[in-house]
């Protein structure tokens, strides 16, 4: 029956004994028993913990090296290979007591010892490490065995938060120079994870195996295989073909369909990406806080979301995202076009007033989709916005141009994703410390009471009172609006119905390490 | 014999000047390019130091004449650098995914030679007639659908509805079958459609009917007399389409996430990875020269008449 298809199929192309070949082979992919399949995105730029820059790279990492604090599904920090800390009362000193009885990956024991080496290694300048900024550490001390003192450079109140991170991940001291790592670039990554660093095919796959002697909670598969499939379409296929166990991030528009196939789950995880438009305050009309209002109140985002991102998103009302520790509800910009035509009015712009709009396309999901749906909701109010589309290297180099009187952008499409859950790393975005070069506040907004707020929180060491001061920062910058607030992105992850406990962390990953089949 | 040597000598020695150029347009191709690598690198989450640091790092803080100086001179040591991204340096990144590629694109134009040919020749011996209509439309199928389209329909098929190949990656053969079908359905059309062209060209000549004449059946006088002499122009279609086919891999391998060279190129392009492009551009360079010398070298072999002498 097959064959006979085939053929009709094939022939005319002169491919019938290719056909032939192609059952022969029987290319039945059902991966091996005992085997988890992901299929992912992005190819692993490095897999050295200290190097990390994406997310799901370090997703992928997070397999294999374990950090001392723990980020949870619901968004707590918890201790990790870290038991318990105390810190001094002037935030400087943490004293870390060790989880004992964990060996690395190579029987390396796991100590304080290891943990003043990690950490040498993270403040290390030879060492090319991007997210280095929320690991102020100045020295390390090795107070007993199981005991860390670390001593920071100035208070960070977000600091154990931040251990949380893959960068401080920790690897084992005596795998340097072995499987081709070198003190300043790791290839073969040797940690404590649950699963052991078995094969990397670059631009393929990354292979990992089950730690026989992992110290917690065993996973159930033998094996994990993450596939590096950076079409959309293709990883959507992969899945619908039952070649993979779960994918991230299919393409958007067909998350409806997915979510209708009986034989997929959906999830729709909440991250803690903000999108927004950066309004650069510094060239006219934006800095005109009602004219910035107006385009908040001239966009329709619960539209947006609902036609350009499937629901992929929920709208913004502070500007973090709501799992970020700090967060509180500060307002609503809802749709009112008659409003901002009001404002905008009152500050004396005149219908036609054409405004630049630059944005990237592929970095964001659905970036340009969205920019042009923004654009247009803006020229209904007499905004005439000129849309400018371009590659992420070349979008960057325009908007982090460097000091004000450099830049040309007006609005600008960005998101902002903390590496942790904490306001400490959005509230750069609108601390006048951040302003380019130095960082990237592109809206090169100052208002000394939200300056103030911020460098307050960072230090404050009590968790209610930072608390409070993220909140009426958040309330400042809210009515202040700096940005065009959109939305917080969900990140989509379908996986097979034959599959149990799959979850999400809040900051795009996939928690899948404890997956199992359903029967 | 000494003479198609200095013919040789000079064709190798055209290439390198032909490369030199090549490396001076790339070199400044991808820094002509707005974005800055050490920013791209280290990710919006990164300080000014780290950015800083990086860019010192990577030389690109020095004149642009002192950054091609170095390149050459380790060029010239077969050196292509180290990748920014990865850190690893260039050659070793490369040679797995070129191996991946090469399989990809020599498959492809095996296939498309092949069944090109045959279907241009069948044609010919036939024309105006059915099946030479329907290959008409067919090849105008082949040249005409975006491979994008053509691969991603080749997975909906074959993968997600028959469940018979793998709809990405590259383990075992199974897994080439797409991708290459894919590659190859462009240069299929058009080889065909030369194919025939020259083989109706030839099968009027006066040699033809001569063959004919002298009582030789008609397979013997289309494989031997008529093919022979068609091939030259279809050799040249064919070495241009293996540079087309390198070309192709590009989109090929991001549809069917083929760990090939093409999909690193793209990877290092967004990622504004100097040495790892100069690289890529290099080698793609170098195979399409190589290929073009080795189809000029063929004509000999097909066509005594021509001489390198």
């Amino acid at each position: 029956m097959r064959t006979h298809r085939t053929r009709r199929f094939l022939s005319p192309l002169g491919l019938a004994a290719l056909a032939a070949l192609m059952i022969a082979i029987g290319a039945g992919p059902a991966g091996a028993a005992g085997t988890f399949r992901v299929a992912v995105g992005v190819d692993l730029d490095t897999v050295d913990p200290a190097q990390m820059t994406t997310t799901t790279v370090a997703n992928m990492v997070d397999y294999v090296a374990e950090t001392l604090t723990s980020l949870g599904p619901d968004g707590k920090v918890s201790p990790w290979l870290a038991e318990s800390w105390t810190v001094s009362p002037d935030g400087l000193i943490y004293t870390l007591k060790l989880r004992k009885g964990v060996t690395f990956h190579d029987g390396t024991p796991f100590d304080a010892k290891a943990v003043k080496w990690n950490f040498d290694r993270l403040k290390d300048t030879q060492v090319r490490v991007p997210i280095r900024a929320p690991f102020p550490i100045k020295e390390t001390d090795v107070v007993d065995p199981s005991t860390v003192k670390v001593t920071l450079t100035k208070p960070s109140a977000p600091f154990i938060a931040a251990l949380s991170w893959t960068t401080s991940a920790l690897v084992s001291p005596a795998s340097i120079d072995k499987q081709g790592n070198e003190y300043k670039n790791i290839v073969h990554t040797v940690g404590t994870g649950p699963y052991v660093f078995k094969e990397r095919k670059k631009g393929e796959s990354f292979t990992v195996t089950l730690n026989d002697k992992y110290w917690g909670k065993k996973p159930t598969y033998d094996t994990v295989v993450f596939r590096i499939v950076p079409e959309a379409a293709t990883r959507e296929s992969l899945i619908l073909a039952g070649q993979v166990d779960l994918i991230v991030l299919p393409p958007i528009a067909d998350l409806p369909a997915l979510q209708r196939n009986s034989a997929l789950k959906v999830l729709l995880a909440p991250s803690d990406r903000t999108i927004f438009i950066s309004l650069n305050t510094t060239k006219s009309p934006l800095g005109d806080v009602k004219v910035r209002q107006a385009l908040n109140y001239a966009v329709d985002k619960k539209a947006i979301i609902q036609n350009v991102l499937f629901g992929a998103a929920d709208e913004m009302d502070a500007p973090m995202a709501p799992s970020l520790f700090g967060y509180c509800k500060a307002g609503n910009y809802d749709y009112n076009p008659d409003k901002a035509k009001q404002l905008l009015t009152e500050a004396g712009v005149k219908p036609g007033t054409k405004i630049s709009f630059h944005h990237p396309t592929g970095r964001y999901v659905q970036d340009k989709e969205a920019s042009q749906a923004v654009a247009g909701y803006l020229r209904e109010v007499g905004i005439e916005p000129e849309l400018q589309t371009m590659d992420w290297p070349t979008y960057v180099s325009i908007i982090n141009a460097g000091p004000a009187e450099k830049t040309v952008h007006q609005l600008a499409y960005l998101g902002w994703a903390p590496a942790f859950l904490d306001s400490a790393m959005q509230a750069f975005q609108f601390w006048s410390g951040y302003h380019p070069p130095a960082g990237l506040a592109t809206s090169f907004y100052k208002n000394p009471s939200v300056d103030e707020l911020i460098l307050a929180a960072e230090k404050e060491t009590n968790a209610d009172k930072r608390k409070a001061l993220y909140c009426d920062m958040a309330k400042q910058v809210w009515s202040d609006a700096p940005w065009l607030f959109l939305y917080v992105q969900r990140f989509p992850i379908v996986y097979s119905a034959k599959v149990a406990d799959v979850g999400s962390l809040p900051n795009e990953k996939f928690a899948a390490i404890y997956a199992r089949p359903t029967n | 014999m000494s003479l198609f040597r200095q013919y040789l000598a000079q064709r190798l020695l055209a290439s390198a000047v032909t490369l030199l150029g090549v490396s001076v347009i790339v070199f400044l191709m991808v820094r002509v390019l707005p974005g800055d690598p050490a920013q791209v690198l280290a990710g919006l989450l990164a300080s000014e130091e780290e950015v800083a640091r990086l860019r010192t790092d990577l030389g690109l803080d020095r004149p642009f004449h002192v950054q091609y100086a170095v390149f050459l001179e380790r060029l010239l040591h077969g050196n292509l650098g180290r990748s920014a991204r990865t850190s690893q340096p260039v050659l070793e990144e490369l040679k797995p995914r070129l191996r991946a590629t090469l399989t990809l694109a020599v498959v492809s134009a095996a296939l498309a030679t092949a069944a090109g040919m045959t279907a241009g020749a069948l044609a010919a011996t036939r024309p105006y007639s059915r099946f030479d209509y329907v290959l008409s439309l067919a090849t105008l199928f082949g040249v005409s659908m975006p491979t994008y389209w053509l691969g991603l329909m080749l997975i909906i098929i074959f993968a997600v509805h028959l469940n018979w190949l793998p709809a990405a990656g590259s383990e075992g053969l199974a897994s080439l079958i797409l991708p290459s079908l894919t590659l190859a359905a462009f240069s299929v059309a058009l080889i065909a459609r030369m194919t025939r062209a020259t083989m109706l060209e030839v099968l009027g000549q006066e040699y033809v009917r001569t063959a004919r004449a002298k009582g030789l059946g008609e397979s013997l006088v289309v494989a031997r007399h008529a093919l022979r002499n068609a091939l030259v122009p279809v050799l040249t279609v064919i070495g241009l389409q293996f540079g087309a086919l390198l070309g192709g891999a590009v989109l090929t391998e991001s549809v069917f996430g083929w760990p090939g060279m093409g999909l690193l190129l793209i990877d290092s392009i967004f990622s504004r990875d100097y040495a790892m492009v100069q690289g890529i551009v290099l080698v793609f360079s170098t195979l399409f020269i190589l290929t073009n010398l080795v189809v000029d070298l063929l004509y000999v072999a097909i066509d005594p008449r021509i001489r390198y002498a």
